[in-house]
């Protein structure tokens, strides 16, 4: 019997409903599957539903966010269309975990590290002991490098910023998490502090503090750093997933192509390469598009492209969203 | 005029400003409208509105309709006077030190929060019971813009310390300009919206405080204001007496009026402050 | 020895602060009165001596002198006299100095209308039923307000819909307004309250229960008339800090860790409230004074009433007196609002134990 992959997501899709009744498709059918010890790139625009997926992958549907269809599952157990208290109780924070965006204003700044800590802790298990938890505390930032005797009782206003970023790390990680969901984690931090915070999601991953993580960035080098495999989204769907030298250096699907093309041009080597803008914009998610959305934009779209729904085909070992790629 | 869009689709400008847009017409348009006369006895005391006194007679037997829409144009005289003062004096005060910054600052930041906590009204009371000669109504509004102008101050240096941090306030100075340049060309554009929201509520101010003042007894010797009027009412015991044409229409006109600008000003600030917006 | 006591340095900070404030309030309350009108003496004199004598008015006009110390006087209580003979005047500093002696002794001087009394005398009636009327009308008028307002930015929906605009209403009529608007309805249409004063007029004060229950019975609208208003203006305030926090990334965080809902709230209210502190600072001495003047439509016999019976026959005593006394309370109310705000704000702290 084969271990379920530690994280399944299956035909995900989910919307909003704005005040006027109109149904935004945000995340109109990803599906994809980690194995334990993965790193997973998702690359996108920002507006292709980078962030409503992270919701929708924890199953936090808060309205005018709702779940249309789909499935995600944690060691084989659905984590979805549970009531919220317990999404809140059994999966935010314990199965799955976020870590936002290095903007660095996710710490409440009237709270002390330790106490924001404990309350994370005390709100899955309302059972356990002050005392043991500030042990706990005190050990684990240890462990992941962090001088606890420094952080825990200071305010986020008293933290530089790439402190802040780890202390935010150390947190979302407390209760090892199966699934770990990074957006965009060192944007707006200095390089040497995103260094450290990569090497420090590495550590927990090799401590298996963290199962498996989906690493959300623009950043190409990073992205070629980080992952083993990567998925491009566009207008809420995955138009390609493969491995990183599959997706970066020989993609098949035109937007990956284009995309790729546009961020490799500020890799240093290749200033011989113009930069590719990508003209257009992305499609209108209110209403439902006919044929490949990619096709307005596309510069090697056939007439039929617009008429045809675009389905994932495997070509050359990846996951493809093109029904001319080959 | 998108901005203008924008504020006629929130139901609490229309609101607030048709209100106001009203007691301004009263005001303005009322003596040439309506034949009014506050010095010719129409009646006995206190007599109920008839169609000789469409909103009765006061203590003196004078028509109350006509002191309504003189005490109206008194009030709103004296609130705009004194918001136009207040927020004048307070802008330059809170532009120049949030501009400036350092020791100018400070010390102008002590002298604001000095007269913030001093209660306004106090300070007014001292001055103006101390007062020899009559009490105009323009001394009256001199005297609350001058004691007021602390909340705009506040409110002012705020902001012009924002925008002192932003680049092209930097260049200005990089270019040569000198103070006043600076101030007028690169810092009081981007407040123009913020200062025409403070000058709204200064004038609520203005219009609250005369009332208050005046009932205490130390309204406009010789003009006729709607605080006034409320103060003769309470003095003469009208409010005990049931004879409610003698204080309900002014007590309506002043709450209307600061209600119209309040709500005015919150409506503007849904338009420039997004971060309100649902 | 400061260096290592942030929390105290703040406080010994906001102290000498206050206490500057103070000393200017009292030159205010010297200097401002005195720059204008005729000595109080004259106008006791005008009432008093008729009927006298040259030289028996000049006496007595030279105790009232001595009395409001107008005069200098020496160390055994004699008019000390210049060359020609007439008493020498009391310097203006000199009356300063022994003025704000005075004061911090709680001594205010002597009222002028109704002399021999003392200004102080006369304030004492009226301040527990200011402090009655203003003291719990202030404080849980501002915490009701702001539980309310919170609770609509959270609950939003119906709740919210129907609060807002009343809110509003109550936070933009003047107190004075609301104050006869509630005589008019609830004491003359329908006399279901009383309209005047703070007791029936057939009983004298004293601390027993037919006192105590007409006392009550007088209470209810005026308190109602700053109450409400108090309310209304905090629950718009806190109402729009909550909507501001609920939107933070911190919140956010909170809620993707899996922090539970009433923690959260705990969060927004908490951190909203410092804002609302800041502003309880500012509008403190609108909101005293707004009450003083609704305590005159009532002829609640308060300081209102007395600063107003002053002003009708100019004893200006007791008008700087009562200025005084509010003007103090003020400051004392806005410096424990201040310690507050250095107590529950962490950053502040921080900020003072310097990094």
């Amino acid at each position: 019997m084969a271990t379920p992959p530690i994280f399944e997501v299956n035909k995900l899709r989910a919307h909003y409903l704005t005040r006027f009744g109109q149904t935004i498709q945000a995340v109109d059918g990803v599906s994809f599957a980690l194995k334990e010890g993965e790193i997973l790139g998702i690359a996108g625009e920002s507006g292709c539903g980078k962030t409503t997926l992270v919701s929708a992958c924890m199953g936090l549907y808060i309205p005018p966010l709702h779940l249309t269809s789909g499935d995600v599952k944690v060691d084989g157990q659905s984590i979805i269309g549970m009531d919220v208290e317990r999404n809140r109780k059994d999966v935010l924070g314990r199965l799955v975990s976020m870590i936002p965006q290095g903007a660095l204003n996710s710490l409440n700044p009237t709270r002390k590290v330790k106490d924001l800590a404990t309350d994370m802790i005390l709100s899955h298990d309302d059972k356990a002991d002050k005392k043991e938890i500030t042990g706990r505390l005190r050990e684990r930032f240890e462990k992941i490098g962090l001088d606890a005797n420094l952080v825990l009782d200071s305010y986020p206003i008293q933290l530089p910023a790439g402190m802040k970023q780890r202390v935010v790390i150390g947190i979302s990680t407390l209760l090892n998490p199966r699934v770990v969901i990074a957006d965009e984690p060192t944007s707006a931090l200095d390089v040497t502090t995103q260094k450290a915070v990569i090497r420090m999601l590495f550590d927990l991953m090799d401590a298996q503090i963290i199962g498996s993580m989906l690493f959300i960035t623009h950043e190409l080098p990073l992205l070629r750093h980080v992952s083993s495999r990567i998925a491009v989204m566009y207008a809420g769907e995955f138009v390609e997933l493969g491995t990183t030298e599959q997706v970066i250096f020989d993609s098949r699907q035109p937007y990956t192509k284009a995309l790729m093309g546009s961020m490799l041009s500020a890799e240093p080597g290749q200033k011989s390469k113009k930069p590719v803008a990508i003209e257009g914009a992305p499609p209108n998610l209110g209403h439902k598009i006919k044929g490949c959305r990619f096709a307005e934009r596309c510069p090697e779209a056939r007439p039929d492209c617009k008429e045809n729904q675009q389905l994932i085909r495997i070509v050359k070992e990846r996951e493809v969203r093109c029904q001319y790629a080959e | 005029m998108k901005l203008f869009k924008n504020l006629l689709k929130q139901p609490s400008f229309i609101f607030g400003a048709s209100l106001f847009l009203l007691t301004l017409l009263l005001a303005l348009l009322g003596p040439l409208v309506f034949h009014l006369d506050t010095k010719t006895r129409v009646g006995l005391a206190y007599m109920p509105p008839s169609a000789k006194a469409w909103l009765g007679t006061d203590h003196l037997g004078l028509d109350m309709f006509s002191l309504l829409i003189q005490g109206l144009r008194s009030s709103l005289y004296v609130g705009f006077v004194a918001g136009t003062i207040a927020t004048v004096v307070g802008t330059a005060v809170g532009v120049y030190g949030g501009y400036k910054g350092g020791l100018i600052d400070d010390l102008l930041t002590v002298l604001t929060n000095l007269f913030l906590v001093i209660p306004s009204l106090i300070v007014l009371i001292l001055i103006s019971s101390s007062l020899e000669e009559g009490r105009s109504l323009t001394l009256i509004a001199l005297l609350i813009g001058a004691t007021t102008w602390t909340w705009s101050a506040r409110a002012v240096r705020a902001q012009a310390s924002s925008i002192r941090a932003r680049d092209h306030v930097a260049l200005a100075r990089i270019n040569g300009y000198g103070t006043a340049g600076i101030v007028a060309l690169h810092i009081l554009p981007y407040l123009l919206s913020y200062i025409f929201m403070v000058f709204i509520i200064q004038t609520a101010t203005g219009i609250l405080t005369e009332a208050s003042m005046s009932l205490l007894g130390l309204g406009p010797y010789d003009s006729i204001s709607l605080g006034k009027i409320l103060n003769e009412a309470k003095t003469n015991e009208a409010l005990t007496d049931g004879a409610w044409w003698a204080f309900m229409p002014a007590m309506v006109l002043i709450t209307a009026t600061v209600l119209a600008l309040y709500v005015l000003n919150t409506s503007l600030e849904g338009v420039f402050n997004p971060r309100l917006r649902k | 020895m400061l260096k290592n006591h942030p929390v105290l340095k703040h406080i010994l900070g906001r102290a000498a602060w206050y206490l500057v404030t103070f000393l200017v309030a009292v030159t205010i309350n010297f200097f401002l009165p005195r720059m204008g009108k005729a000595n109080p003496v004259d106008t006791i004199m005008a009432k008093v001596s008729a009927g006298l004598d040259t030289k028996s008015a000049n006496a007595v006009e030279e105790q009232y002198l001595k009395e409001f110390d107008l005069v200098q006087v020496d160390a055994h209580g004699k008019v000390v006299r210049g060359r020609d003979g007439k008493a020498l005047k009391t310097s203006l500093g000199s009356q300063f100095v022994n003025y704000l002696g005075m004061s911090l002794r709680g001594d205010l001087g002597g009222s002028i209308l109704q002399h021999p009394k003392r200004v102080s005398e006369i304030i004492k009636g009226a301040i527990p039923w200011t402090l009655a009327l203003q003291l719990p009308t202030i404080v849980f008028g501002w915490l009701i307000g702001n539980v309310l307002g919170a609770l609509a930015a959270y609950k939003r929906g119906v709740f919210d819909k129907l609060f807002y605009p009343g809110a509003l209403l109550m936070s933009a009529i003047p107190a004075f307004c609301f104050g006869i608007l509630l005589v008019y309805w609830f004491a003359i249409k329908r006399e279901w309250f009383p309209a005047v004063g703070g007791y029936d007029e057939g009983l004298t004060p004293a601390l027993s229960i037919p006192f105590l229950s007409s006392a009550a019975y007088y209470y209810v609208l005026p308190f109602l008339s700053v109450f409400l208003l108090v309310v209304g203006g905090q629950a718009i305030g806190m109402r729009s800090m909550c909507i501001y926090e609920l939107g933070t990334d911190y919140v956010k965080y909170a809620k993707l860790l899996g922090v539970k809902e009433n923690k959260i709230l705990y969060y927004m209210f908490r951190n909203a409230m410092l804002p609302q502190l800041t502003g309880l600072a500012v509008s403190l001495g609108t909101m005293v004074g707004g009450a003083l003047i609704a305590e005159i439509i009532f002829s609640y016999p308060g300081l209102g009433m007395t600063i107003l019976t002053a002003i009708q026959s100019n004893d200006y005593p007791v008008i700087t007196g009562c200025c005084l006394l509010v003007t103090t309370t003020v400051l004392i109310a806005n410096f424990t609002a201040d310690l507050l705000i250095g107590l529950l704000d962490p950053r502040i702290r921080a900020v003072q134990g310097g990094k």
